[in-house]
């Protein structure tokens, strides 16, 4: 056979493949690849943040507590203000399941107190015989549901004329646990109103500032140093003393917060504007510029959102901040002041020494403080490395 | 004329054995160098011819050894006062009956309240072994009180009687006599006070620093060095009685100061030639030394608790009691329980001289004071606060004062919530739409605010417990903390509404003690801090009590210090109190409330129980500490 080459003119003979041809072939992805490199910016941060266990964990404990906070009345088995004068300095009681030996569901035994009069102690003790189950789902205290609805729904009460003080009871009587569950309400908000008022000035300052630059800048970097320059206690002692006293809690309440949030945005602003000053010199600032967007759009719009990953991460760190910061005003007695009662209201009444010495569960309160700022630190731990999903 | 008084103290006198078994006098382990070197001289030559004989037998006690030092902790610098208050050593001093008896002095006369006759004793003796003669009341009187440098305003009030000075006269070398010509009734009492007042001071030391005696050139770098204005500001430094700051100042107190502040303990040694000798002779003190160790007043009772103090009361309170207790099966100590005399333990005291019109005109409403006494659940206080044990009362006396009745602790001190309702009714106060608070006449709520000095958590269980108590009856409460210091220039100013602090000081008057608490005296009486202003600048600023009951309760004040019998100052203090009670000017909630004493478990002759207060028991003084003493072998 002999191989002739074309006459000429004619087409050479070639051979073309029918088969698909893929010209993305050699970079093939998995479906698993795929849906990484499809993802959105949220749904990778979401990832990068799953693996983070620790982080993970604290986040669902924490998103528990918020919400249990908003059903505050209805977790309580009693009353903020409960009082139970036979039963005070009580010890927490047991929740047991059998009664000799039987089966009788969660339930706690009747108490009795007797007077020690020659130590003044008062002296408790269980009455094997009286088993008084909890109910759940039960009519209890009375109260008004966020100050708006009449009800008495508890999701566990004491068994009727019994008690059940989990965590015992204060020198008044009034069952800690329930104590704890109201304050929570008003140490974990404290934080987040906080962080709001100081995130808002912090953008806003911080982003005029780092935008502007120039004379603005300077004057607020000035300001911000003059700002932090300032002890932060003395501070809070000031601004909390010019509180009136007739202001109703909730005033006081909302006011400490704000002045924690007044005096935290320094550090936020700070980041901002250095994050903006590098990041108007970019493009697409130029862009938006010429197509006339206005300071506070280009800020809003196109900057802000370009870090704003970075500032959810550092608002998490800063939030047990102000809930320590409420904690310690409070237990100074500058801050809250009862009848509102948070965390730092309750540690503050328990720091005598014989409460250490005879009514440590008084000390309970700790525990949640301890708690929630080590899970808000692990929190944006892991937010701050799903912020940047790709490293 | 002699009165009773008079016949106690001729009688207290008359009464003293006469000095026998001296020889067998042992002398304190702690003395015998200064003894042996023969800077001291034997106990005989130390103590005065005729000494104060406590008789311990005859109150159940025992004569005990010497020897030991005590510790007790102080909440700063200003307390070493608690040693001139505790060693209650006075010219005159009240024992445990609260009946006068001579303590300094050998004995003491008057008549009709107004001619004083003090006696010194023979031999009596400073702690640096000074003979303590009518020339250091001499030097006092006419050298200090009556020195225009020193006291450019004149004599101190206590001084006064009618506004005029007494005469002061030397009768021999031992008598004084001081003489008004209208009444001073309050003057034993004065220097029987916690802090008496000074009639004597050691004229041999003081001389140093006064422009009349001392060299000018020495005198001058003496103030140069003390860095004082003038020589006045010196000898008022150099010559603190009360505060014993000065540890060169001779004394006549059973222990005297080593330490010259800034220290962080104080150490207080027996005072050789104290006056008062047990009924076998020997000299008291029997505790060597005391040191006070400096500390902040918070941890005093974590302290005690872990054996810290040997004798301590300062600083502990009721609610440490049950520490303190289980303290004693760790530690060498011994707790006991003594009943305090304030009036009341805390006390709710409406401004009268407030500055808003509409409250100022609702504090002057009876039925108002009445409405918030009784609206008061004490009962349920008792028992939260105090185990029950406290005595529901009204700010009234207890009923170890010989004037108690019963009428003036239950005055309006019933729980009846109805009645303070219908009170607040007939006073004007009507309800708002929802029924749930009352309003002012002016359309505000009615709503009070209580300023409390926020030292204790038992101010703030009180005032959250009196908190819900007055909801029931419409009136809300808030509570203002703010510093003791400024309370009462705020008062004065009437920017306070409602104060709450301790009550009337002294719960155990007698018919001769003053009863200027019941009656607007003083610019600290925060009921009424304008009109006890007008009375105390000798009606020159505030203004005068415009309640007719507070003006009687003036005048009868008044009479009382022009009377000269008890049985008058009986019927005084029998209206004023009854006035006073009935018109509610201080809430009162309990009183005789107990205070725990810790000392060390071998200290001998501490009575089990006690009266404690500051006036006029002097703390632990009417029971003569310096009669305490430390079993070896405990």
């Amino acid at each position: 056979m002999t191989v002739s080459l074309p006459e000429s003119g004619a087409p050479l003979k070639h051979y073309v493949s029918t088969a698909p041809f893929d010209p993305y072939s050699v970079e093939a992805m998995t479906a698993g690849q795929a849906k990484i490199f499809q993802a959105s910016q949220t749904r990778l941060m979401w990832w990068k943040f799953k693996k983070h266990r620790i982080a993970l964990v604290s986040g669902i404990f924490l998103l528990a507590l918020y919400l249990a906070i908003v059903v505050a009345e209805f977790l309580a088995p009693y009353n903020l203000h409960t009082r139970n004068m036979d039963f005070i300095h009580s010890p927490p009681q047991r929740v047991h399941l059998f009664h000799e030996g039987q089966l009788v569901g969660p339930f706690v035994y009747g108490r009795q107190m007797t007077l020690d009069m020659d130590t003044l102690r008062r002296i408790y003790t269980d009455n094997r015989n009286d088993v008084q189950r909890l109910r759940f789902f039960c009519a209890g205290d009375p109260y008004r549901f966020w100050g708006i609805w009449e009800s008495n729904f508890h999701l566990v009460c004491p068994a009727r004329d019994g008690q059940m003080f989990l965590l015992g009871t204060d020198r008044l009587g009034r069952d800690v646990l329930s104590r704890i569950i109201y304050g929570a309400r008003i140490s974990l908000t404290i934080g987040l109103i906080g962080i709001a008022v100081s995130f808002t000035l912090g953008i806003v300052i911080g982003g005029i500032a780092g935008y502007h630059g120039g004379y603005i800048d300077l004057a607020v970097q000035r300001v911000i140093e003059v700002l932090q320059s300032i002890p932060s206690i003395p501070l809070w002692l000031a601004l909390a003393a010019i509180m009136p006293v007739s202001w109703s809690p909730i005033l006081v309440y909302l006011g400490i917060t704000v002045i924690l949030g007044l005096l935290d945005w320094t550090g936020l602003a700070r980041a901002v504007r250095s994050k903006l000053l590098a990041l108007r010199e970019e493009d697409y600032v130029l862009a938006a510029q010429l197509m006339g967007a206005s300071t506070s759009r280009i800020i809003g719009r196109h900057l802000v959102p370009g870090f704003m990953s970075h500032l959810i991460a550092s608002a998490t760190i800063t939030i047990p901040g102000m809930i320590l910061g409420e904690t310690a005003l409070s237990f100074l007695g500058l801050g809250l002041r009862p009848p509102i009662t948070s965390w730092g209201i309750l540690l503050t009444e328990a720091r005598s020494v014989s409460v250490i010495a005879f009514y440590p569960w008084l000390l309970f309160p700790m525990i949640p403080v301890i708690l929630v700022i080590l899970a808000f630190n692990f929190l944006g731990d892991g937010l701050r490395d799903a912020a940047d999903p790709y490293k | 004329m002699i009165t009773r008084r008079t016949v106690l103290g001729l009688m207290a006198a008359a009464c003293l054995p006469a000095p026998v078994a001296r020889a067998a006098l042992r002398e304190p382990e702690f003395l015998k160098t200064k003894l042996a070197d023969g800077s001291l001289p034997p106990m005989a030559e130390r103590i005065p011819k005729v000494p104060r004989v406590v008789n311990l037998a005859a109150t159940g006690r025992s004569p005990g050894q010497y020897g030991g030092s005590v510790r007790m902790i102080i909440g700063g610098q200003k307390d070493i006062r608690l040693m001139t208050i505790n060693g209650y050593a006075r010219l005159i001093g009240i024992d445990e009956h609260l009946a006068l008896q001579p303590d300094i002095l050998e004995s003491f006369e008057q008549v009709e309240n107004r001619v004083y006759t003090l006696r010194l004793r023979e031999g009596h003796r400073w702690s640096d072994g000074y003979p303590f003669t009518v020339d250091d009341f001499v030097y006092y009187w006419y050298d200090v009180l009556n020195n225009k440098e020193m006291r450019p305003r004149g004599l101190p009030l206590d001084l006064l009687s009618d506004g005029k000075p007494p005469r002061f006269e030397v009768v021999d070398r031992l008598t004084v006599r001081y003489s008004w010509d209208v009444p001073n009734p309050d003057f034993l009492q004065r220097l029987a006070s916690p802090q008496p007042l000074t009639l004597a001071l050691p004229a041999h030391y003081m001389k140093q620093f006064h422009p009349k005696y001392a060299d000018p050139e020495k005198l001058k770098k003496l103030v140069e060095k003390e860095g004082t204005d003038d020589w006045t500001g010196l000898h008022i430094n150099r010559s603190r009685t009360y505060r014993p700051e000065n540890p060169d100042l001779p004394t006549l107190d059973p222990w005297r100061n080593l330490t010259a502040p800034p220290a962080e303990q104080f150490i207080f040694e027996r005072n050789p030639y104290f006056h008062r000798v047990d009924e076998t002779g020997q000299q008291l003190p029997y505790i060597d030394r005391v040191l006070l160790n400096v500390s902040s007043s918070g941890i005093i009772p974590a302290k005690a608790g872990a054996g810290e103090a040997d004798i301590q009361s300062y600083g502990l309170d009721f609610e440490d009691y049950t520490f303190l207790k289980d303290a004693e099966q760790r530690y060498p100590v011994q707790v006991r329980l003594w009943e305090r005399i304030q009036a009341s333990r805390i006390a709710l005291l409406p401004n009268l001289n407030c500055g808003d019109k509409v409250w100022r005109d609702l504090f002057h409403d009876v039925r108002f004071r009445r409405a918030l006494s009784v609206a008061i659940n004490r009962q349920e206080i008792n028992k939260a606060s105090f185990f029950g044990l406290a005595r529901e009362s009204a700010d009234t006396v207890l009923p170890e004062s010989p004037l108690f009745k019963a009428e003036y602790q239950h005055a309006w001190a019933q729980f009846d919530p109805e009645l303070a309702n219908r009170l607040l009714d007939e006073a004007g106060l009507t309800w708002n739409k929802q029924e749930e608070m009352r309003i002012l006449p002016d359309g505000r709520e009615a709503a009070l605010i209580v300023e409390s000095a926020g030292e204790s958590t038992l101010e703030t269980d009180v005032l959250e417990l009196v908190t819900d108590h007055w909801q029931q009856i419409g009136l809300k409460l808030h509570v203002r903390t703010s510093q003791r210091d400024v309370f009462r220039s705020r008062a004065l100013g009437g920017e306070i509404m409602i104060s709450v602090q301790q009550g009337i000081d002294n719960g155990i008057p007698t018919a001769d003690m003053s009863p200027a608490a019941l009656a607007p005296t003083g610019d600290d009486q925060l009921q009424w801090p304008v009109w006890g202003l007008h009375y105390l600048s000798a009606e020159q600023k505030g203004e005068a009590p415009d309640l007719p009951e507070a003006r009687r309760l003036v005048e009868l004040m008044k009479q009382w210090k022009q009377s000269t019998s008890t049985p008058e100052r009986e019927a005084i203090w029998t209206e004023m109190l009854s006035i006073y009670t009935d018109q509610v000017f201080s809430i009162g909630i309990v009183n005789g409330t107990l205070q725990p004493v810790v000392t060390a478990r071998n200290m001998k002759n501490v009575p089990d129980r006690g009266l404690y207060g500051y006036d006029p028991t002097a703390f632990m003084g009417v029971y003569l500490p310096d009669t305490f003493w430390l079993d070896g072998s405990g």
